[in-house]
């Protein structure tokens, strides 16, 4: 009697903690609502318009703040805070008009002074700044003046055709110093909240200068641990959107629920040689690696095919400043690798190390199948992982390194991509060194005619493929889940998250 | 009295001494940390000049000993500083996570107790029988088991046979507590699992123990039920080392949860922690770590002073 | 039966566990001495057209997302989770009776110098000291030894000294103390070979207990590095493909819990031998 009631007490509490365990998980997303989540990868830090540069950060402030431009999902460049610029012939001054009937978020109204006080704080010209720019492209900014009828004057050091894509910083109110932990903008969402390690909460800006946007109430961007974690979320259903999948993934996702769209990134997946250590140093070892390698086995073992094979360092997105004749130039080759290696010296292969950002699978992913592809034509590759600190530091700072794996990612700009070549770039992390490619990156800036400015930057792409520079891999696509309930949701050709078009068509 | 006090002040001593070398130790390993916290900040492309500027306002130009005792000052004042990555006070981060990690930690150690217990009880009723044997067997395999892997299954199962989603459903216990308590329900089986094994073994064989001892067998002979002389003498004789055994087994299930955690996507300490580490956060990250050894010092110190209180022969030392 | 009872240090009981433990065990072992000499493929060439093959003939474990075999990777795998295991626990096992015997014997502030370190390593739960050693010097195998081997090594140093300080009171320990024979050789001649009965299960628990560890570290991706394999590093790795590729979780998860099982066995198995022969 008494055994078969310390039993049944034993079994009741297992079955009672079991059912517990279950009832107590049950879907909570899907309430009839008008707002969005949109899962996120990398924790936010900074949102300050002008002193933010990590890309997952930039996805988030685009909802909101505005520059005077502002790139639309096709990638132009259109007048967003300004109706239109002026700039002078020899591209040393340029002058915006400034729009008007814009009201921030702190509800005043934009004026030219905001824009002066926004682009002198981040050209650092403010009197309490050193002088370095925030923003480091608009350092050659020498002054900002307001100018009669609402427009203002911006004047350079010297003439430089490429800079409006940079008028696309932030504007912020006149003497407004606190982004960082308040921001205010003149974008399509308010910025309400930011809950660290969980999320950031935008809503909507019922002022906003464009009519009718935008549709969403409110949206949060919740930082899910990594790609898998925000792959079962959305199996959950408690996000709404989710950015940057791989394919195998995406098809893992219920086609009722979920629209799976995919567009070119134009980010420049690499596989850095470091130009100046030994023995990448040797042009022949460069172009054996190259041969060596198969993007396309790449891209299927990391996008699952999803992905478009690059030779040069920027991605046929860019449209006309991309020079086709350089496709295909290194396909994969492996006994004129062979030879290239021997003509080099290294008939018997060598041993080499390549760190790789641990909190980027699909470079870590690139990096084992370029170790295995390598490994045919005698060169040994270790893997070092390190975390996301470390390879900033050792790697992208100090160039203290053999080769990485990387994505690089720009405005939708081809100076911006190409600018890095530069021998004295501070983003030349493979230490290239080429005087005609810096004397042709001194000259473009100076050009107008855009068709002779493509020519030149033509010419730069060629001479970094002859060089073999780095071993330029993929275009990866961006696979973006969207739920079916949302519509207008438009992938960018680059790393923004753009939620103002975004309306909830169903429940 | 005196032999009592005189240990229990001997024990605080200790605890004051542990906890010091723990901050030298958390302190000394964070100094050596390589990466530059201002420049993991600011990202790659920031200028020279942003980052040295920041480097100044965080303090991180300042002598080593100097760093070490503001910060010794600050963490014992429960005010360990201003996270560098996240621009906000280190308590406020760790408080915020903090429900999660205790809560998982709570309903772990409770599940603990009310499985473990019962089974225990039973299977050392008749030693050596099939049921026995079995608790025995299953407790082993428990054992072997990762949390991790025992999550993967636990959420394969769960939406699968039940088609219940177990991730990221977070929610926050100020919202609604029953389903704060629910969503962590899941994730603490996984961690409980082995430390269920754990614990079933050590009372099975402790009971068995007692049992065989005179004093119950003298109580058996005066007639007591077999209940009443597991709740009146078994159990709490048992209990006495079942202390040091829960408090070791907390201190693994604070640790089990910041791993099982990363599986459910709950924002507990264990995210807190990994981003603290990538981001060289180190206020953050030695509050973190800090804290930790603190509870956990503290458990092992109350532990003993239970024992104490509960066991004569430990007093008599 | 017959054969059991002559043997004064075997019960039925402790020969079940041996057995069960042994051919666990063996499983793994033999699995890693083969992959010393051989593997079907190579555990770690990628091959693009092969992708995600459930097993089959040519592949009977299947393959990975990278077209990689996962019979030769588990091979492989084996050797990584074989010698972080031992290599650590050599090292714990070093450190803890290097500290822990000088302190069950000298007594008195060695002793709580001693202790009172090992409790301060102690005080952090053990996960989180290994990730913070790795954080601190970098993820790879050699730093995930030492972490763990410092983290078991308190555990190692307890059992020592308690077991010193047993063993001192002996007569013959007094004795050679009288006799003039110096602290280091009797703690090296006279109480560590009388420790190794109670090392012994403490070393194999110990093995169990830091592949335990290093599968949640590699989980977090701070333990062995690709394109390495180690069965804990398999299993997170494979975590996306659960649904889709059922045979990426399961013959790691086997071995895992195969080689951890078998080691608990045989543990127990010491333990009740040491427990009985304890008492006859």
């Amino acid at each position: 009697m008494k055994r078969s009631f310390i039993k049944s007490a034993v079994i009741a509490s297992v079955i009672a903690i079991a059912a517990a365990s279950f009832a107590g998980c049950t879907n909570k997303a899907g309430a009839a609502n008008n707002n969005a989540v949109v899962g996120i990868t990398q924790e936010p830090a900074i949102f300050d318009p002008h002193t933010v540069v990590a890309a997952g950060d930039r996805e988030i402030i685009f909802n909101v703040y505005e520059g005077l431009y502002k790139y639309d999902s096709k990638g132009n460049l259109n007048p967003c805070l300004a109706t239109d610029v002026a700039i002078s012939d020899d591209a040393s001054v340029y002058t915006f008009t400034i729009r008007e009937g814009v009201k921030f978020h702190d509800g005043s109204d934009l004026d030219a002074a905001d824009v002066v006080y926004s682009l002198k704080r981040a050209a650092g010209l403010l009197d309490n700044q050193d002088g370095t720019a925030l923003v480091q492209e608009l350092d050659s900014i020498k002054d900002v003046t307001a100018v009669d009828g609402g427009k203002v004057a911006v004047t350079l050091e010297s003439g430089n055709t490429e800079l409006l894509s940079y008028f696309t910083t932030g504007i912020i109110p006149e003497g407004y110093d606190n982004c960082q932990a308040a921001p205010v903008g003149t974008g399509p969402f308010k910025f309400e909240s930011y809950n660290p390690g969980q999320s950031v909460v935008v809503v909507k800006n019922d002022n906003y200068w464009q009519k009718g946007l935008p549709y969403l109430d409110k949206v949060t961007f919740k930082v899910c641990a990594d790609m898998d974690a925000g792959l079962t979320e959305l199996a959950a259903g408690s996000i709404d959107i989710f950015p940057y999948l791989t394919t195998d993934r995406a098809n893992q996702l219920d086609k009722a629920k979920y629209n799976i769209l995919s567009n070119g990134s134009n980010m420049v997946q690499i596989f850095a040689l470091n130009n100046s250590v030994e023995p990448l140093n040797n042009i022949k070892v460069r172009q054996a690696i190259n041969y060596a390698v198969s993007r396309k086995d790449v891209i299927s073992v990391t996008m699952d095919g999803a992905g478009v094979e690059l030779t040069t360092a920027m991605s046929p997105a860019m449209g006309s400043y991309y020079d086709t004749s350089l496709d295909g130039t290194f396909n994969q080759d492996v006994e004129k690798a062979k030879a290239l290696l021997a003509e080099a010296g290294y008939e018997n292969g060598f041993d080499i190390t390549c760190t790789v950002p641990s909190s980027y699978l699909i470079h870590v992913n690139t990096a084992v199948e370029l170790a295995s592809e390598l490994k045919a034509v005698g060169i040994n590759m270790e893997i070092k992982q390190v975390d996301w600190a470390t390879w900033l530091e050792k790697v992208y700072t100090n160039r203290q390194y053999e080769t990485t794996v990387i994505a690089l990612t720009s405005d939708y700009a081809p100076y911006d991509v190409l600018e890095r070549y530069q021998s004295t770039a501070s983003g030349n992390f493979i230490n290239y060194k080429n005087d005609k490619v810096d004397e042709l990156m001194g000259k473009i800036p100076s050009i107008a005619d855009t068709k002779e400015k493509t020519e030149l930057y033509h010419q730069v792409l060629k001479l970094l493929t002859d060089d073999a520079c780095s071993v330029y891999l993929q275009d990866p696509t961006t696979i973006t889940a969207v739920s079916t309930r949302l519509e207008g949701y438009n992938v960018y050709p680059m790393y923004v998250q753009d939620m103002s078009q975004v309306k909830v068509v169903g429940n | 009295m005196q032999g009592k006090v005189g240990y229990f002040v001997g024990k605080l001593v200790e605890l004051l001494v542990t906890l010091l070398l723990v901050s030298l130790l958390v302190f000394a390993a964070f100094s050596i940390i390589p990466g530059d916290t201002a420049r993991i900040m600011l990202g790659p492309d920031a200028s020279e000049a942003q980052v040295n500027l920041l480097r100044t306002q965080l303090g991180l130009d300042k002598p080593l000993v100097a760093r070490y005792f503001s910060w010794l000052f600050g963490i014992l004042t429960f005010n360990p500083g201003t996270s560098y990555a996240y621009n906000m006070s280190v308590g406020e981060l760790i408080s915020q996570r903090l429900p999660v990690t205790i809560g998982m930690s709570a309903i772990a150690m409770v599940m603990v107790v009310l499985i473990s217990y019962p089974l225990a009880v039973l299977s050392a009723r008749k030693p050596g029988r099939l049921g026995d044997q079995v608790c025995s067997v299953i407790g082993h395999v428990l054992f072997a088991i990762p949390p991790y892997v025992a999550s993967l299954l636990l959420i394969l199962l769960a939406s699968s046979l039940f088609s219940l989603v177990t991730v990221g459903n977070y929610v926050a216990p100020s919202d609604d507590f029953s389903g704060f308590v629910g969503c962590l329900l899941l994730p603490s089986f996984a961690i409980a699992l082995p430390k269920i094994a754990m614990s079933f073994k050590f009372l099975r064989s402790s009971i068995i123990e007692q049992r065989a001892s005179d004093y119950v067998r003298t109580s058996k002979s005066h007639g007591l039920s077999d209940l009443k002389i597991l709740v009146r003498h078994v159990l709490p004789n048992s209990n006495v080392s079942s202390i040091t055994i829960i408090s070791i087994i907390l201190s693994d299930i604070l640790g089990g949860s910041l791993i099982v955690e990363q599986v459910f996507n709950l924002p507990g300490l264990g995210r807190l922690l990994l981003s603290a580490i990538s981001r060289r956060d180190f206020p953050l990250l030695s509050g973190i770590v800090f804290y930790l050894a603190f509870i956990t010092v503290l458990l092992y110190f109350l532990s003993d002073i239970l024992a104490a209180i509960t066991d004569p022969r430990i007093r008599l030392k | 039966m017959e054969t059991v009872k002559r043997n004064k240090y075997r019960s039925p009981e402790a020969s079940a566990f041996y057995m069960a433990g042994l051919t666990l065990l063996g499983i793994v072992v033999i699995t890693f001495i083969i992959s010393l000499f051989w593997t079907p493929y190579s555990p770690d060439a990628t091959d693009a057209s092969a992708k995600l093959l459930a097993p089959c003939l040519e592949h009977p474990f299947g393959t990975d997302n990278f077209g990689r075999d996962v019979l030769s990777r588990v091979m492989a795998a084996s050797k990584y989770t074989i010698y972080i295991s031992a290599a650590g626990v050599a090292i714990a096992l070093i450190l803890g009776t290097v500290a822990g015997i000088p302190a069950g014997y000298f007594g008195g502030y060695i002793d709580k110098g001693i202790m009172l370190l090992g409790n301060s390593i102690m005080c952090f739960p053990g996960i989180l000291l290994a990730l913070v050693a790795v954080a601190v010097f970098g993820a790879s195998v050699g730093n995930v030894i030492w972490a763990l081997g410092l983290v078991f090594a308190p555990t190692f140093a307890r059992v020592c000294r308690v077991g010193t300080m047993e063993i001192k009171e002996l007569d013959y320990i007094t004795h050679a103390r009288v006799m003039g024979v110096k602290p280091y050789r009797i703690m090296a001649m006279h109480i560590f070979p009388n420790l190794v009965p109670q090392l012994l299960p403490a070393t194999v628990i110990g093995l169990a207990n830091m592949t335990l560890f290093e599968s949640g570290m590699s989980y977090l991706g701070l333990g062995v590095q690709p394109p390495d394999a180690s069965f804990g590093k398999m299993l997170s790795d494979s975590q996306a493909y659960i649904r889709v590729a059922p045979w990426l979780v399961i013959f790691p998860a086997l071995m895992l819990v195969f080689y951890i099982l078998g080691l608990y066995f045989i543990s127990e198995g010491l333990r009740v031998n040491l427990a009985k022969g304890g008492k006859r």
